[in-house]
């Protein structure tokens, strides 16, 4: 489903060139479970980004499905992010001013579904996350925990075909963690859905079907049966 | 576009009710005091240029002047042109004037001045110059012996006024007056009255009967210097003027409009600082509609990193802050002008502001409300466009993570 080959990405830091991401190769198939591991500055959010469609490598390709992402234009990687991709940012990433309802149906709204559609959709999302009963409630109305569900079921609404989060339980507490990192494998485990997502607390290696770990922008490890 | 339009409304609208309340309230309040400029300058000088115009037609001009085109300085047979032009369709009424030079006595104090022979009636029926006695009355048909001054001849002791100083100074209604026309004859005179229109031109003159002025000038009977037309409210003036051209050959006809070259050139100094005016406030207008946007997407250039990885478009974004820009400029543009019409207007009709032509009302023109609002909405657009843009360009890593 997505082929990642010889991915580098090299930032220019002034006179500096930090190289990230030092040909990194894998393959992530249908309804996996990644996790993508290391410690801090090892490269995985760059990664991440590098799949979600963010940012372009410096050099190598991304296949998602028969798309060579790194080829396409900035509209068609940003068309093809909202009809095919959810992304879980670390930092919750929710919109101040909107309802938590309103944060979910936001990308269906833009992806010209049906207002009755996206409203009833975004409701049954906030329920599957947990939180059916917080729909109208503002971000700062909500903990972390509850925020990150929200940021999830927004990822969810255009039904991609992969989720990917980056660090998605990193300001949260142990119990908030455990509850997001269990509503990303319940939906791996009930909805088929594709989850790849970024941590560096090892604990979250036992969400996980497949485990790479990155050191200094290379593959270090492959936890599990990954190409 | 239906779909960004869709998400960029809901994006503008969450922003005005859920944002900063005090931001946008500022925002509208410079939007409403510029807008209100933007009404109040052309306004005051439309009502100038309308209130020295409405003086020049009620008090010097009428709508249409006629004189004698020839040598001579008289019409003849001015009883058969006055019946004639009176069945003219448009014409409301008219008169006819003699005129003659004159110097006038009192107390030792000189002036020239020119005295008109004038019917008191039809006088009355196309100008106002009998509704603006300061002291006495206006002259009837039948009085002999007096004189009817303006203002700015007898000086009435008013040592306000413009030209006090090269006036009789302390002439009041009921003084007596020498007058010494220029073909010799001297004659004393009781005014009757003073006038004061507040227009210099009309307040220089001086009226007699033409009664009166037949025995000072028998040789102009029915002669007149110029006859007077007002006519009725939307008459074609051009079509009278061709009309009376018919009529008789030989007149030098003229409109009000050219014998506004006063007017005429205060309405083009009027129309440069219109132009200077404006050009201030909606730079005002401008930068303040661009500093408010541009601080608020510096704040939110992270929001707007994300709404772009979430994949709204920058369309979208766009729309919704020239969305909200709109909405701001409509609700000032709605506020100012309910102050204009409701507060502004009907506290200067009370207190108006007062020029030495009269006092001046402000106007309200359709074309100067329609240039106000497409200017501002133009302004604030391409204001709040601006630092948008920026932002729209940025990549999106570098929007959210800096």
């Amino acid at each position: 489903m997505i082929k990642v080959q010889k991915l580098t990405k090299i930032y220019n830091m002034g006179n500096v060139k930090v190289k990230a991401l030092d040909g990194v190769s894998f393959n992530v198939v249908s309804g996996d479970m990644l996790a993508i591991m290391g410690k801090s500055g090892s490269g995985k959010s760059t990664l991440l980004r590098q799949m979600g469609l963010l940012d372009l490598p410096t050099r190598g390709r991304i296949f998602l499905g028969r798309y060579d992402v790194t080829r396409l234009s900035e509209g068609q990687r940003a068309r093809l992010r909202l009809k095919h991709l959810g992304y879980v940012f670390q930092e919750y990433a929710l919109l101040g001013e909107l309802t938590a309802h309103q944060n979910v149906y936001l990308p269906g709204m833009m992806l010209g579904q049906r207002e009755r559609d996206y409203k009833k959709r975004a409701a049954e999302l906030l329920k599957i996350v947990g939180l059916g009963k917080r729909i109208h409630h503002y971000p700062k109305e909500l903990s972390g925990g509850e925020q990150q569900r929200v940021a999830i079921a927004r990822a969810l609404i255009n039904s991609p075909k992969v989720l990917m989060a980056d660090e998605p339980c990193a300001n949260l507490d142990t119990i908030s963690s455990g509850r997001v990192m269990e509503t990303l494998c319940n939906l791996n485990r009930d909805m088929k859905l594709t989850v790849v997502f970024v941590s560096h607390d090892p604990g979250d290696r036992q969400y996980a079907r497949h485990v790479l770990t990155l050191g200094d922008g290379k593959i270090i490890e492959r936890e599990g049966k990954i190409t | 576009m239906i779909r960004s339009l869709r998400v960029a409304c809901l994006l503008a609208f969450t922003s005005v009710t859920k944002g900063n309340i005090r931001i946008a309230l500022l925002t509208m309040l410079i939007l409403i005091l510029v807008a209100l400029n933007l009404v109040f300058v052309p306004g005051l000088l439309d009502g100038l240029a309308w209130g020295a115009n409405d003086k020049l037609i009620n008090t010097y001009s009428s709508d249409i002047v006629i004189e004698s085109g020839g040598a001579s300085h008289f019409i003849p047979d001015v009883g058969q042109l006055l019946s004639e032009i009176r069945q003219i369709d448009g014409v409301d009424s008219v008169t006819a004037r003699n005129y003659i030079g004159a110097e006038i006595e009192y107390e030792g104090k000189y002036l020239g001045a020119a005295v008109y022979g004038v019917n008191p009636d039809t006088e009355r029926e196309v100008f106002t110059i009998a509704d603006s006695m300061a002291e006495g009355n206006y002259l009837d048909a039948d009085d002999v012996d007096t004189i009817v001054l303006g203002i700015q001849i007898a000086g009435a002791d008013d040592t306000e006024l413009e030209l006090y100083a090269r006036s009789l100074q302390s002439v009041h209604a009921g003084d007596t007056v020498t007058v010494t026309y220029t073909n010799n004859i001297v004659k004393e005179y009781t005014v009757k009255g003073i006038y004061y229109t507040e227009f210099i031109q009309t307040d220089l003159q001086s009226h007699i009967s033409e009664g009166e002025f037949e025995t000072i000038a028998p040789y102009l009977s029915d002669n007149a210097s110029a006859v007077y037309v007002k006519t009725a409210e939307d008459a074609d003036i051009d079509e009278i003027t061709r009309r009376i051209m018919y009529t008789t050959e030989g007149l030098r006809i003229t409109t009000w409009e050219d014998h506004a070259g006063l007017v005429d050139s205060m309405t083009e100094s009027f129309e440069i600082i219109e132009i200077i005016i404006d050009t201030v406030n909606l730079l005002v207008a401008g930068i303040t509609v661009f500093i408010v946007t541009y601080i608020d997407v510096a704040h939110r250039r992270r929001q707007i990193g994300i709404q772009r990885a979430i994949g709204i478009t920058p369309a979208a974004i766009t729309l919704s802050y020239v969305i909200r820009a709109v909405f701001y400029t409509v609700v000032a543009l709605s506020l100012s002008m309910i102050i204009y019409r409701f507060g502004i207007i009907p506290l200067e009709a009370r207190y108006p502001f007062h020029f030495p032509f009269g006092d001046v009302f402000l106007q309200i023109s359709p074309f100067v409300l329609i240039r106000t609002a497409l200017l501002l909405f133009a302004v604030s657009v391409i204001s709040a466009l601006l630092p948008v843009r920026g932002v729209i360009r940025t990549k999106i890593i570098d929007a959210i993570w800096g």
